[in-house]
This record gives C-alpha cells, structure tokens and sequence, in this order.
C-alpha cells in the first residue's frame, strides 16, 4: 500500500469509530427534539419534528418545569460544586502537608490514603449508610458531600506531586523575609498550583455530577434529587415517554459537555493523573 | 519589625493532614473493618444482629443464584476487558499514526467517558429497543433479518451491558495508552521497516514491548472496573431479565438496599474484594515475564 491509501483508510477508521462514539449523543438530542407521535414509526426517522413546530422547546419546559428538572439540576450543581470544593481544600492541605512539611509517619498516611482507594465501593457502602443514618443525615445533601471535605485519594496524590516539583528557592525567600508556615503555603504555593487545583476540581465536580449509588441510598425526597436520581425515577414513573427521557438526559450531559469544552485541558490532565475516577 | 509569633512547621503539617486522617479512620478503615465484622452476622436491618460464623460464606457458597451470579460477572470481565483494551489500543495506535485534527478524534472518543451515566445509558436503552430502537432497524437495513431482544433475551442482556460499558469506557484507556505511545522513539519504527518487518509484526514486536508498562497498567484497570458494575446495570437491565445481567456489584447493592440483608451483603461484598485482589495479585506476579521495565 502506498502512504496515501494507507493514510486514507486510517481516516476512515477514525471517522468510523467517531461515528460509534458520537451517535448515541446525537441518537439523544435528536429524540428530544421529536413529537412524541414520531417516536415509534418504522423506520426511525432522523428529522427533529419539534422543532419545526410554534413550539420548538416543549420536551425541554416540559421536563424542567413540569417534571422539576430544573430543580435537579439546581440541586446537582449545589452538591458537585460544594463537594469539589471540599476536595481542591482537603486535597491542597494534605497535598502540600505530603509534599512540603516535615512530620514523622506521614509517609504511612500517604500509603494508607493510596490503597484504599482501590477497595471496591461494595465494601465500604454499607457501614457507610449506617454511619450516615445514625448521624441523622437521610434525606439531605450532607452525605454526598461531607465526605468529599475529608479524604481523596487522587486529589492529594496530584497536588503532592505537584507541591513536591515546586522549586524550594520561594519558601526560603519567603522565610527571610519573615514570612510564617502558613504564609508560605497560602501566599506561595496555593497559588502556584493553581493549573493542578483546577484538575482536581474539574474531576470532582464531573465525578459528584455523576453519582448514582449515593444519591439513590440517601434522597427519597423528591425536591432533594440531583439530575441522575431525577432521570431515573422519571422514566420509571412514565410509560415510554422517549422524547422527555432524552431531554432530561441532555439536561444531564450538557454540564459536562461544556465542562471538558472549556476546560479540556484541565479533564484531560486530572482523569490521566487519576488513572481512576474519585 | 516586631515578629508575630510563629506557628510550627511540624504543628501546620498536623493540622493540614487532620482531616484526612479523620477522613481516612471515618469513612474508609472504619467500614472495611465494620463490613468485615458484619460479614459474620445474621442482620436484616430492621432486627438485631445475630452472630452467624461462617454461615453468610456458606450460604453464598451453597447459592445456585450466588453461582449464577459469580459466573456472570467472570463472564462480563471476559467481555469488558479484552474488548475495551482492544480497541483502546487500536485507536492510540491509528491516533498515534494520523496527522492532522486529532484533537478532534481524542476528543470524540473520550467523550463517553465523562459524560452523565444514567443519561448515555438511557440513551443505550432507547437504541438497543427490539422493535423501534435504532440499532435493530440498522441491522435489519443491513440484512440481518431477526435480530436479537437485546435487553429482554436473556442471552444478550449482560452483554448489551458490556458494550455500553467498552463503550463509555475505551476512550479513556485510549487516553492512557497514547501517552505511553507518544513516548516511543520513532528511530525503532524506522529500523525495524529497513529491516523489512510489517506492520503487524511491528506492532507486536515494538509497540506492545515498548508500551507494555502503560499496557500493564490500563489492564489492571480495566480488571478492577469490571468487577465495579452498578449505574449502566442500574440504569440498562436492573441486573434481568430473570438475573441474566445480574454481576456480583450489583447483586451486593440487591441485598444490601433491597432486601436489606447487611450481613449476607457484606459476604458477598469482601468475596469480590478477596477476587479483585486475587486477580490484581496474579496479573502482578506475571508482570515481569511480559512487562519491560
């Protein structure tokens, strides 16, 4: 084969597995576009009908008003947003602690921290659900974010690397100058590691968007559900209404999207360095 | 200049590891114990506990549904694993190769990855359809007559999960290879082409070998996520029909929170730790005989 037909069929093959890894997307955001009447014609049709109708939203108001997406969704940011939060915090602590500061045994801490985080979740969920019962804190969000203020394994892995390749040359500076510990921390380094906080924060807030076990363990109230606990209990309660699961499941994706759109860098850095997600 | 008094180095590195520390004790060691000691009880979660020995293990042991159920979830690993690293390789492999808009490929194909669970896999959901879903009509534009149920034949439910799964999961894997390629020397390539190997034996012979620690790694991961199947079972099959795509995760999370069965749940829960960790171990002891440092 010459260099041109080759490269030509690795195009293809490219573009065919896009095709694969795109397709249910657009499978999505077409049907949320559609009439429910064009759901079930044979075959399937392409065209979004909705929206050359007066009302081209109407699976959209319908879900968000109605069906109280746009309350999911408010309370999906609240949580992913106050749980990543907790970790860049928690995180840049132990990081910088790991990384920068002498204390004896932390090296054990650190080993601790790494291997339980490749115990299944099947194993801790249970104890954890009687913990947060006996706390009292069924149906409100602190389950699913308290303890994102206390421990993350690849959170505090990332930023010790990072504190740890910062150059030493700042702290001393600092220090002649009369600058105390925690100055140093907080006026030096934090924001010096700026680029690796905003990783941490990026996987944490995708990771909480995405949680489904917690969220089914802990919320029975209705106005309580984030967007994946909304979804589901929608489309049990409603008998093959496709056009409005889909719209909820674009409300569902479309933070993420424009996430990874705008901070792709950031994604693409933090899921690598994690190697595994949380 | 007047100094303010200072606070320690050694007493800041404690106070910023607190709550980890606390974290570590509350929400990790304290329930790998606590679920361990639970595994040894008789508890619905409604009565008290009563002390079990080994019963909860014998029970699972002596269980045609709990057999049924291991066996599924060795079955979706034989699925998942090789299919995800498969085809995560080919893509680094052909996204190493290609020359221009790859940014727009790796962008693509990593997108599944990151988006919401529940929402892809509903999406799965309505496409795996058996008369109105996309996918059956495309085969049937395609020649294939009769094709399956997918979600509701028990032959193809577990693996409609594992596609979804590859699916959702293979960019990622990608990701973590093409950084391993984008090490490799390209002078190998040009050697081994003057010395007249082909492609294929190329690859087998210079990429995998160069590229085996990253390889190495993503295997592992891909063992472990296997064994970790709960929002696309969830969301996809709810673990049937009648159990055909019930994995061991899944399984634990149906005794544990719908029958409430805590000690017989956190058996089950610590047999697949014991495996992952059998596994993992196995994988390792291998390591050097494939894996080039």
């Amino acid at each position: 084969m010459n260099r041109a037909s080759s490269l030509l069929a690795l195009y293809c093959a490219l573009i065919a597995y896009a095709a694969i890894s795109l397709s249910p997307f657009a499978w999505m955001l077409i049907t949320s576009f559609k009439q429910p009447g064009d759901l079930f014609r044979l075959p399937p049709t392409l065209v979004p009908s909705m929206l050359l109708t007066e009302h081209p939203f109407e699976n959209y108001a319908t879900v968000l008003v109605e069906r109280d997406f746009l309350r999911f969704f408010l309370n999906s940011t609240f949580v992913s947003f106050t749980a990543a939060i907790g970790q860049v915090l928690t995180c840049s602590l132990a990081g910088y602690a790991f990384a920068r500061l002498p204390l004896k045994g932390k090296n054990v801490l650190f080993a601790a921290i790494l291997a339980t985080a490749f115990v299944p979740t099947e194993v801790t969920i249970i104890p954890e659900f009687l913990l947060m019962r006996w706390f009292g804190w069924m149906d409100t969000f602190l389950p699913l974010i308290v303890p994102s203020f206390f421990v993350g394994s690849f959170g505090t892995f990332m930023l010790r690397e990072y504190f740890a390749a910062l150059p030493d040359e700042f702290a001393e500076a600092a220090r002649m100058d009369g600058a105390g510990p925690f100055k140093v921390f907080w006026q030096i380094y934090l924001p010096l590691a700026q680029p690796a906080l905003v990783s941490v924060f990026v996987v944490a807030f995708i990771t909480n968007w995405d949680e489904l076990l917690r969220p089914i363990l802990y919320l029975n109230s209705p106005e309580l559900y984030t967007v994946p606990r909304g979804l589901m209990s929608l489309f049990s309660e409603y008998e093959a209404e496709w056009t409005l699961f889909m719209a909820g499941s674009v409300v569902s994706t479309l933070p993420l999207v424009l996430v990874y759109v705008l901070a792709q860098r950031h994604v693409l850095q933090g899921f690598m360095a994690g190697g595994v997600k949380g | 200049m007047r100094k303010r008094p200072q606070i320690s180095p050694t007493l800041l590195a404690v106070l910023f590891l607190a709550p980890s520390a606390i974290g570590l004790l509350v929400f990790r060691l304290g329930p790998i114990v606590w679920s361990f000691a639970l595994s040894f009880y008789d508890w619905r979660i409604f009565d008290t506990p009563v002390w079990a020995g080994l019963d909860n293990y014998v029970h699972i042991l002596n269980s045609p549904i709990a057999g049924r159920v291991f066996l599924n979830t060795l079955w979706f690993a034989m699925l998942y694993v090789p299919g995800s690293v498969g085809i995560a390789l080919v893509l680094a492999v052909l996204l190493n190769n290609s020359l221009r808009s790859s940014a727009f490929f790796r962008g693509s194909f990593f997108l599944p990855y990151i988006t919401s669970t529940v929402a892809v896999t509903l999406a799965w959901r309505w496409i795996f359809s058996t008369r109105f879903g996309l996918l059956n009509n495309l085969l049937k534009g395609l020649g294939w007559s009769d094709p399956p149920a997918w979600l509701a034949d028990p032959a193809w439910a577990l693996p409609s999960v594992a596609i979804v799964s590859i699916w959702k999961d293979c960019g990622f894997y990608m990701l973590l290879l093409l950084a391993g390629l984008q090490t490799v020397d390209p002078t190998f390539h040009e050697a081994a082409k003057i010395d007249g190997a082909g492609p294929l034996k190329r690859f087998w012979q210079i990429t995998v070998p160069l590229i085996s620690r990253s390889l190495f790694f993503v295997l592992i991961l891909a063992l472990v996520r296997s064994t970790q199947t709960f929002e696309i079972t969830y969301a996809l099959t709810g673990g049937g029909p009648n159990r055909a795509s019930t994995t061991l995760a899944y399984y634990v999370y149906e005794n544990a929170f719908v029958h409430f069965d805590m000690g017989y749940a956190s058996a089950l829960a610590y047999l697949l730790c014991i495996a992952v960790g059998l596994v993992t171990l196995v994988n390792f002891h291998f390591r050097r005989r494939w894996v080039h440092e």
